[in-house]
């Protein structure tokens, strides 16, 4: 479930990459301002990311088949 | 070729950074010893409670009254009940208001409604005993407070062998720095180890089986530390008895106790017998404690959903405010983007796969193992299980009695014993090995160590049949591992993990078959009967002699 940073946002402070608990980003190359998402199927939606981004650059995108599941929810009843 | 670091030396090594590897690392430091913390990730968010949790198993006596009795029968009666050593559980309840107070003044807020708030895992007219709190920062409090008692924090540095003397006795540890180019290897001498790396995650297929990492607890977590300390010589308990949480489908976390709402059939009538209707103060324990109601339902053609309908506004925003806390933040942005009303909609909820949580390292109430300098906390421990409240209480005495014990220890150079050359070998020849026809990458061995585990030591299904041709397929496996090549840091780091997986799968299997009988979600077609003989008796096994042996010891009551 990768994180998609928004490139017009992000400083480039590496806070992402470095608190990341499954190193989706991975390795970052020298000279590279916005991160580079090496492991994205390594996510684990934890949002740390987009938590911890102090530019709020970051939005995860959810992958289809981690999808929730839901329909109308008629009332409660007892009977 | 591997590259060596200089050796460090501590009093006290902890092996994994999450809430208990911190409770450890700053209790060691508190009763003055040196500490180092080795992590795979980055302690400030990492775990199991890497964004928060928002509710923690808790006595208070002015709360629960001064006999905690009844509540002791209300946990053991819970979901993290049932193959505790009640030792451990009672001093739990002499402990944790206490690490409930110490968090409170560092910053993470245990009260944040203003008084002690009790809520949800609840039956109508019983105790409740499930603290709620805000915990979405609690690891970078617990961070710095370490760092305030000047533990030494080694982040993208996991721990993977615990290093032994002639005499058996735990001397150090070997782990892999992460930090640069290529790996690095780094041994750390220490007087004693404590083992923190968590439940073990991973080991079965995930209900996303092409998205391995969409998981309820951390995926990082995957048996680090019972494959080491089996490797080491310790013993491990209960690893035979099967364990999963439940959930949203096919989003996977933790937190259904969270939600308020009924668990409901499709024509909305509740399926449990415990609320006909959303309330805060209880949500709904079905799921709990029927751990068989999803997958018997939706064998009668059922799906079951998650029903808000009904829920008071005000309790509607208290139950995002604690998923928020719970590390759910995805979650409601997930809902959010998907048009998600609860107000509207129900989301169905199923069983997860099995996961290693209250079946591990077997320790005594001081954490020791049976490895002398050895050390287990929370999570790994086979004994004893309160998730989060277990990370404060039981991570905090690990490290107070680590420290405790390394003022009787001598210091001895970790570095000149045998198993670090041995690593020396493994790492460098994972390193060195071209990517080839015979060299496997870490996925390919993590994913056949989960399709054997999930068909051949099975919920649903077990018998002597399936464990041993399963066991003979493991071990293939794990030869196979043997060949695994990698590409970089990254995937040096998921080779040792299934590595350890494969590991870990074999210790499952070998309990299992020992377990003749039909217990809980311990089905065996062959030994349907529970036989009363097995109360209160636990499955235990540990390496003698370079062979596993499996044997049988008593709860204590
Ligand atoms: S944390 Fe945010 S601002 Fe910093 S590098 Fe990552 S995306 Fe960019
Ligand atoms: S959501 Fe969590 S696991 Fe995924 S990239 Fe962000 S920090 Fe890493």
């Amino acid at each position: 479930m990768p994180p998609v940073i928004d490139k017009t946002k992000c400083t480039g402070c590496r806070t992402c990459a470095a608190i990341c608990p499954l190193d989706v980003f991975g390795r970052q190359s020298a000279g590279i301002r916005v991160p580079e998402i090496r492991y994205p199927d390594e996510c684990w939606h934890c949002n740390a990311c987009v938590l911890d981004c102090p530019a709020q650059a970051i939005r995860l995108r959810f992958p289809v088949p981690t999808m929730l599941l839901y329909t109308d929810a008629p009332a409660i009843s007892d009977g | 070729m591997i590259t060596r670091k200089t050796p460090l030396a501590c009093d006290v090594l902890v092996a994994g950074g999450g809430i208990a590897g911190l409770m450890a690392a700053i209790a060691a430091a508190e009763e003055g010893a040196s500490v180092i913390l080795a992590e795979k990730a980055n302690t400030r968010r990492s775990g199991s409670g890497a964004t928060g949790n928002d509710h923690i198993l808790c006595y208070i006596p002015e709360v629960h009254g001064e006999d905690p009795a009844e509540w002791l029968a209300e946990a053991e009666a819970s979901q993290i009940g049932g193959y505790n050593d009640m030792d451990m559980f009672r001093f739990y309840v002499t402990q944790i208001f206490d690490r409930v107070k110490q968090w409170d003044s560092w910053g993470i807020p245990m009260r944040p409604h203003g008084d002690w708030e009790f809520n949800g895992h609840a039956k109508p007219d019983h105790m409740r005993i499930w603290l709620k709190y805000a915990g979405q920062n609690q690891k970078p409090i617990l961070t710095r407070e370490a760092l305030r008692r000047g533990v030494t924090i080694l982040n993208r540095t996991p721990f993977h062998e615990i290093v032994t003397n002639r005499r058996g006795e735990a001397i150090g540890g070997v782990c892999v720095d992460l930090n640069g180019e290529a790996p690095a290897m780094q041994v750390i001498s220490a007087r004693s180890v404590v083992l923190a790396t968590g439940h073990t995650s991973r080991l079965y297929t995930p209900k996303t089986p092409a998205w391995m990492f969409n998981t309820a607890n951390c995926p990082a977590c995957s048996g680090a530390g019972r494959a080491a300390a089996y490797r080491a010589g310790a013993r491990m308990v209960n690893m035979d008895l099967p364990m999963h949480h439940a959930g949203p489908k096919y989003f996977t976390r933790c937190g259904k106790a969270t939600w308020i709402g009924v668990y409901s059939g499709l024509d909305g009538k509740p399926i449990g017998p415990f609320v006909t209707k959303p309330t805060k103060e209880l949500g709904d324990l079905t799921g709990d404690i029927w751990m068989g109601m999803f997958a018997q339902k939706y064998k009668a053609g059922e799906p079951v959903f998650m029903n808000c309908r009904g829920i008071a506004e005000e309790d509607l925003d208290y139950m995002r405010w604690g998923l928020s806390n719970e590390g759910n933040t995805g979650l409601l942005d997930h809902m959010e983007e998907e048009g998600i009303d609860l107000h509207r909609h129900m989301v169905e909820f199923h069983q997860y796969e099995p996961i290693l949580i209250g079946r591990g390292i077997d320790a005594n109430v001081r954490c020791e193992t049976t490895v002398p300098g050895l050390y287990a906390a929370s999570e790994e421990l086979g004994n004893f299980r309160a998730d989060m409240g277990g990370a404060a209480v039981f991570g905090y005495e690990s490290g107070r009695q680590a420290a405790l014990s390394a003022r009787t220890r001598t210091e001895e150079d970790a570095a000149a014993a045998g198993t670090v050359e041995q690593c020396a070998g493994l790492y460098s020849a994972i390193l060195d090995r071209e990517a080839g026809p015979g060299a496997p990458d870490w996925r390919e061995i993590n994913t056949a160590v989960q399709q054997i585990m999930t068909e051949y030591c099975a919920l649903e299904v077990r018998s002597e049949r399936l464990l041993s041709v399963g066991l003979q397929y493991i071990q293939r496996i794990q030869q196979k591992a043997e060949q695994m090549a990698c590409t970089d840091c990254h995937t040096f780091m998921r080779c040792l993990e299934a590595r350890d997986l494969a590991q870990v799968a074999e210790l499952v299997i070998r309990c299992a078959r020992e377990r003749r009988e039909t217990r809980g979600k311990h089905n065996r077609v062959d030994y349907t009967f529970t036989n009363p003989m097995n109360n209160d008796k636990f499955v235990t096994i540990r390496q003698e002699d370079g062979r596993p042996v499996t044997g049988w010891r008593s709860k204590n009551k």
